[in-house]
This record gives structure tokens, sequence and C-alpha cells, in this order.
């Protein structure tokens, strides 16, 4: 065990007590914590600052609103609810394309304008919320995958995952949904996440399950070597909304759109440990170098400089 | 490791260590119980309500014999006045006064009852002394001795013996124990118990002196306590001889003779009643009991140690209520201690934070196999109904209400069934956690839907895994004396998990999480 350990702390490798009592307990004070938490408020705090999020289509905030907020969706064929408070990925529903009042889900799946009606119901009663608490539903744009990314993904969109530590870049993965995670960006759901140096753009270690992978599991397309398309404007969104919510480690979810370009999802104050085992790299060395380099006052060009720096000595091995 | 938590944690430690140490090195306070054999506490609690008329509350008191030692008697009054009263070597309290509201009043003591039963007498032919053939042989309404029903079932089945009267005896108790059946319900009287066949405890019992009486022995009715550890005792009556110089006892409920069983309290003779009262609207009582730990000396050095301070804040001089729920509560801080160990030091994820305390807590008088399958079926019967009910759906809140009906239905079966299968009391403690085991079912059910079946049954697992660790706790008799004996060690306790908050190294887990870093590159790479 002894050893175990020694080599997971030679490789840098965060663990969970460590992130909570050392990151995100310092460095992300409780009071923050609404900015990140509630989807609806992130878009709000993002949008004044002009950093571009998915389009909201309707909003119910009470249960008399979701019959409302169905008939506001009338117009369009494909959409996404979800709670305001919901985590990892918890209480999304999909729409790919309708025909009347009957909806299609992901993996073909097709539920009629009353499961819609429930589903919407759960989450304003708080169902997916974190504390069980009352919840608000919204719709979003449903987004596309973007070309290049369409070979590597099945039912739904990658997100980008970018961990953002006072301000400057540390880590990036992309999470690629596949049939078994039915459409989710979630890795303990089985999708593949595949590690991002953040100064090239371009993916360089995948997994699956925790085990490398070299092709995405239903497509059979490789996964390391791609370029992510508008990898540097995906990075900038990520630190310029890092900077809004204040907190000084966080993980921003982007995705990049078809017609849109780079979005941001939602930012997450406690980010998941997975992204070490995608990169197969771990965090510590990297965020060691931050508290080492960076001064109060840079600009985020100047940060995201500093993070694809810290990322490359990391690369080469040149961080202690 | 964090600096500030490990100073202040150590620090916590060593002050509740130092003062255990002191009471047990300086005061010499035992650490470990030693073991001592059917030690018992015993506290009558009675609410007595009255409207201001004068009135009276007697309840019998237990009187020292060979087969029971009495002793740290106490008892609380509520603005009457105490007395004990003896009458024929009967004590009973007495309080009395005006009763205007409502009164609490208490009596406690200490019994160390014999585990080796008494031996039959010997010097049979011995005669009884006056005053007893006065007062126990008339036959009176409660004791017909002399109606003809009762007599000719004497000489019919036990003529007299002069040289067998223990066997004349035991044929009387034979027969009422095996013809006559026993019924909660059925009839308090002898006659009638006799020519029904049935009748209730008070009711064989009384059949049974009448009978002792019709065959010239003195007889008469005794009653008392069957004690249980952490149960309010159970009152019964049974029949007392006199024979060979000695009141016998035997049961033709308990189906004893000549020596009461080693749990069986003797409180009164000469009728069955234990509280009376006059000039009161209502009156309830009840007697709670405690299983000691500590012989009599023992007990008395925790109660009223040498040191002033210690003696005012010493938890046995506490009501036996209040040390029964602290007993408990005290353990608490150990469950804690668990289960952080297993989270942040193990890495195992559960289904709510405390939920597997809780589930510990609950199960905890029962074995641990039984209570695990009763909570698993609760469970799966809740899974189960969750899977119907997701197809009417409902909005979460009256959902959820639906489970919790579900879970209390389900409780409620398994009482029924346990009673039928002879398992007392499954589900006796009022701690049950219902609403937690509700959660649970929601929390797996939404589980498996979000993240699949096998991280829920997974997480489920490690609860399950925990509680099990926790049980012991709850269980081990010498845990459980150290920490009420010792309260200081929850300060202790309180440390050790500080330092642990301060651990930031890895969990037992993420070792095999992070597997691909502690392999060689040739292995884990591509």
């Amino acid at each position: 065990v002894t050893t175990l350990v020694g080599r997971l702390r030679a490789a840098g490798v965060l663990g969970m007590n460590r992130r909570n009592a050392v990151f995100t307990l310092h460095w992300n004070p409780r009071r923050l914590y609404p900015r990140v938490d509630d989807k609806l408020e992130t878009k709000r705090l993002l949008r004044e600052a002009g950093i571009p999020t998915a389009p909201v289509l309707a909003v119910a905030r009470v249960h008399s609103e979701v019959r409302r907020l169905l008939q506001e969706l009338d117009s369009y064929s494909s959409f996404v609810i979800k709670p305001a408070h919901g985590a990892m990925g918890n209480g999304i529903l999909v729409v790919f394309e309708r025909d009347g009042d009957w909806f299609r889900r992901p993996g073909g799946r097709w539920i009629d304008r009353r499961a819609l009606f429930y589903h919407s119901a759960s989450i304003i009663s708080g169902a997916y919320a974190l504390g069980g608490q009352p919840d608000v539903a919204f719709a979003e744009e449903r987004l596309e995958v973007h070309p290049d990314l369409a070979a590597i993904t099945t039912e739904g969109v990658p997100d980008v995952r970018v961990i953002v530590y006072r301000g400057v870049p540390v880590m990036s993965m992309t999470r690629l949904p596949t049939r078994r995670s039915r459409g989710r960006a979630n890795l303990h759901q089985g999708a593949v996440g595949a590690g991002i140096e953040l100064d090239t753009g371009r993916t360089n270690h995948a997994v699956l399950d925790g085990r490398p992978v070299p092709v995405h599991p239903d497509t059979q397309e490789g996964v390391v070597g791609r370029l992510i398309p508008e990898f540097a404007q995906a990075l900038e969104i990520a630190v310029r909304a890092a900077d809004e919510t204040e907190l000084g480690y966080v993980g921003a979810d982007v995705v990049i759109d078809a017609h849109h370009g780079p979005l941001v999802l939602e930012l997450n104050a406690r980010p998941g440990l997975a992204i070490q085992i995608a990169n197969r790299m771990g965090l510590v060395p990297r965020l060691r170098a931050v508290d080492e380099r960076v001064r109060p006052g840079l600009g985020w060009p100047e940060r995201i400089a500093l993070g694809c720096e810290i990322a490359r000595l990391a690369r080469d091995g040149e961080l202690a | 490791l964090n600096r500030a938590a490990a100073v202040a944690g150590s620090i916590l430690m060593a002050l509740g260590l130092s003062i255990f140490a002191w009471k047990t090195l300086v005061l010499k306070l035992p650490v470990l119980p030693s073991n001592v054999e059917n030690l018992w506490r015993v506290e009558l609690e009675i609410e007595a309500r009255g409207a201001g008329q004068r009135g009276s509350v007697r309840a019998a008191l237990p009187s020292p014999d060979p087969e029971q030692e009495v002793f740290d008697e106490r008892q609380s009054s509520d603005r009457l006045v105490f007395t004990i009263r003896t009458e024929r070597g009967q004590r009973t309290g007495v309080w009395s006064g005006r009763f205007d509201g409502v009164h609490s009043i208490s009596h406690g003591f200490r019994v160390q009852l014999a585990d080796t039963p008494l031996a039959l007498p010997t010097d049979l032919a011995q005669k009884p002394p006056k005053e007893i053939v006065e007062a126990y042989t008339k036959s009176t309404s409660r004791f017909p001795s002399d109606s003809p029903e009762i007599r000719e079932l004497v000489s019919s089945i036990a003529p007299p013996a002069p040289n067998d009267p223990l066997g004349q005896m035991r044929t009387l108790l034979g027969y009422v124990t095996d013809e006559i059946l026993t019924v909660a319900t059925g009839s308090d009287d002898a006659l009638l118990t006799l020519s029904s066949g049935e009748g209730s405890a008070l009711g064989k019992s009384r059949l049974l002196v009448s009978l002792l009486r019709a065959a010239d022995f003195p007889a008469r009715i005794a009653a008392g306590l069957r004690l249980r550890a952490e149960k309010d005792a159970r009152a019964t009556v049974w029949a007392e001889g006199w024979v060979g110089g000695r009141w016998l006892p035997l049961s033709p409920t308990l189906g004893f003779f000549g020596a009461r069983p080693p749990d069986l309290l003797l409180l009164k003779f000469g009728s069955g009643t234990l509280i009376e009262e006059t000039g009161l609207e209502a009156i309830s009582s009840r007697y709670r009991v405690l299983r000691e730990s500590l012989d009599a000396k023992e007990v008395a050095s925790f109660m009223v140690p040498s040191n002033p301070l210690l003696a005012a804040v010493s938890l046995y001089r506490l009501p036996v209520g209040s040390q029964a729920a602290l007993r408990i509560l005290l353990i608490l801080p150990l469950g804690a201690l668990i289960i952080t160990i297993f989270r942040n030091l193990v890495g195992l994820r559960t289904f709510g934070t405390f939920m597997p305390l809780l589930i510990a807590l609950a199960l905890r008088e029962l074995s641990l196999s039984l209570g695990l399958s009763l909570v698993g079926s609760v469970i799966a019967l809740g899974i189960v109904s969750r899977l119907f009910l997701d197809r009417l759906q409902l909005l979460l809140v009256p959902r959820l209400g639906v489970l919790l009906c579900v879970v209390v239905l389900a409780i409620t079966a398994q009482s029924l069934i346990g009673r039928s299968y002879e398992v007392k009391d499954l589900f006796a403690s009022v701690l049950f956690p219902v609403v937690i085991l509700t959660m649970l079912i929601e929390r797996f059910s939404i589980t498996s839907a979000e993240e699949g079946v096998g991280a829920a049954v997974r997480r489920l697992a490690a609860s399950t895994l925990i509680a099990t660790c926790i049980y012991p706790a709850f269980r081990f008799e010498a845990l459980e004396h150290l920490m009420f004996g010792f309260p200081e060690l929850v300060i202790s306790t309180m440390g050790v998990l500080i330092v642990i908050g301060g651990y930031t190294g890895y969990r037992l887990a993420e070792l095999w999480r992070f597997r691909s870093f502690t392999r060689p590159p040739d292995e884990a790479g591509l």
C-alpha cells in the first residue's frame, strides 16, 4: 500500500480528501455556490458579461407554469429540459425530434407529452435537486455536435471540461457520449474521456471505465490525437466564465456547437477528479505551479498563456 | 496533513484520555465490567393525577430473602409524603398527601437475584407457626378451599400423603399447569377457572392456592416482576405453599417449583396487586429495568466517587430511563467515527451520511442476520412499489408519502408475522428510522435510474457493510460500559474525528480508482 501511495504521490494525483480540504473548501467560499449551483443564475451572470451560453427557450418555476413551458416549446422540434439545480447531469431530458405530441429521446425511445409534463413537474418538486428543495425546470436549445467531433460521438453532445484554478486553466478533457452512456457526457455512466493538451488543443489519451481506449466503442474511430475544433475560444470562455463566478477552483463545461461555436454549458464548484485519469497526468504539480507563478491582476489572455505554458512543462516532465 | 487540525485534535484526544486516566489510575474506577451475574436496577415510575383531594398511592416494595438481595433504594415523592409500612414482613411504600394535578413519583432499587436455585426443604415434618396457619389456611371468597368441587378434586387426584407433602404439592401444581389453559383474558376467579378449564395467570394461581389450602397447606398468592434487559418489566403472579419451614414458590404458568427462576423478582405476597391507590382521578405506572454490569461496590465507586466534582456529574445517579437512553446515545460518536473512517479513509460511497448509523441503531435489539433481512425485505418491497409508482407519474412529495406508507405497512406486516413466529418486539424501538428507509428507497431508485443499477447496488452494499461494522458497537457490553462510565472519551473521539478531518492524503479506494498511475507505463499506456 505504501508503494502504491508513493506512486500516486509521485504522479501528482489529486485525491478527494485533498481536493475538498485544500482546494474547494479554501478557494470556493460557500456564499458563491449559488452562482454555479443554479444554472439559470449562471447563465444570467455569463450573459451580462457577454459570454455565450446555450440559449434558454422557456422556464417553469412553479407547477402551474409547466403547461406554458410545453406550449412555448411547441414551435421547436428538438430541445433539452433541465433542472436548474441538477448535479452530474441528473434530470436532463433530451428531445431529438418530435411528431405531434410524441417526442424522440436519444436511443430512439419515444415518449408522449404527458411524460414530458411529468418530468418537468418532478424537476420542480425537487426530485433531481441536490438537497431535494423545490427547483426550477427550464428548456434549452438542443446543441448540435460539431462536424469535427461527429465521428467520435453517439447519441449526445460531447463537452469540453476545463479545470480553472485561480483564473488559470490547468487541465482539460473532452467527454464523448456513447450508446451505453445514453448520450450523456458522464464518465461513470460509460462516456469516453479524452485528455486535451491545453497548448495544442489535441487529445493525447483516452479512457473508458478507467481503462485506456484507442477508439470510440460505438464508431471505432480513433479518439487520440484529434484536434478539438475552436479549442482556443473554448478555453477563453471557460476562463472568463470562471472569472465571473469569483470561485478559485472551477470546472467549466463548454460545448462546441455546430452553429453557435463554443458555449458555456455549466460551471461546477466541485469538479471531479477523473480528468486526471483521462489525461494520465496528476493535477497537483500544475496546481502548485499556478500557486508559484500567478500574479494578481493578470488579464485572462496572460493567464491562459500561463496555463498552456504550465501544461507544456508538465508534459515534458519539467515540473517538480 | 492539516497542522491546525492535527494540533486541535491531539489536544482534545489528550484531554479526554487524561480525564480517563485520572479516573482509572488515581480514582481506581474499573475500566471493564467485572461481569456480575443477575444484578439489576429497577425503577418504578408512577404518574398520579388528582383533583385536590387527599389520597395515597401504595406500592409493594421488595424485601430481601435468600433468593434476592435488595439495596440502594431511592425514591422521589413530588410534593407528597413518603413512608414505608411493614406488615407481616410485606414492605409497602406509601405516598400520601393532597393530590393536585399530576404527581410524578418513583422508587428505585438494585437487586441481586440468586443464580442457583434454592434447595428443597428437608425437614418436612415441621409444623407451621400459628400466625401463618391463621392467615393462610382459611377458605375465603378468593380462595374457596371449602367448596365441594375443590375438596373433591383434591381427594381424587392428591389424597393426603403425610410422608410426601412435596409430592402432593407437585401433583396439584401439575394438575393446574396441565389441565387448565392459560388465557390472558381468562377468568381471575378460582372456581370459574376450574369449571371452564381456562383462566388467567391470577385465576390459575388462585385455584392452586385454593387446592393447596384444601390439602391443608398454608398457601398464598405472590406477585413480582420478570426482569428483561432494556425492556419494561412484566408483572406476574404465582402461588406459594408453606412446607418444611419455609414458603415454597410454585407457578402454574411459568412452570417452576421450589425455587424462583433467576429472572423473577418477588415484590409482594398475599395479593396479586402491586400498586393500589385511593382518592385519585387516574394513575399510570411502569417498571423500568436495566441490567447492571458492575458489582455493588463498583457501582458505588461510580455513583459516589471520592471526588465531589465527579460525584456531581456521575451518570450512574440519573434515573434508569435516562441512563438507558444515554447508554445508547454515548455509542453514537463511535458510530460517527466508523462512518468517517469508511468514507474518508477507505472511500466508500453510501446513501446518506449517517444512514448506516441509524440502521445499526435500529437493529441493535435484533440479531444482525434477522435485522438485515427484515430491513432488506422492507427495502426490496419499497423498490418494487417504487417501480409501479413510477408508471403513475406522481409528484415527488406525494410519491414519497406513498413510499412511507409502504414502509409502514411492511413493518406492520412483519410485526404480525413476527408474533406468529414468536419473535417478539420486532420493531419495539421507536427509533426505527421509517423516514430514513423511505429516503433510502427513493435514493436507490433515482441512483439506479441515473447511474445504473450496478452503482445503486454497490452503494447499498457499502451502506450495509458500514451498518454491519457499527452494529457490534451497540451490542458490545464492555464498550457500552466504557462510554457510559467514561463519557470523556467522547471528547477523545472528537479529537480523532478532527485529525481525520484534516487528512488530505489518498483514500484507499483511490488507489484502485487511479490504478493507471500506479502501474508501470508499458502496462497502463497504449
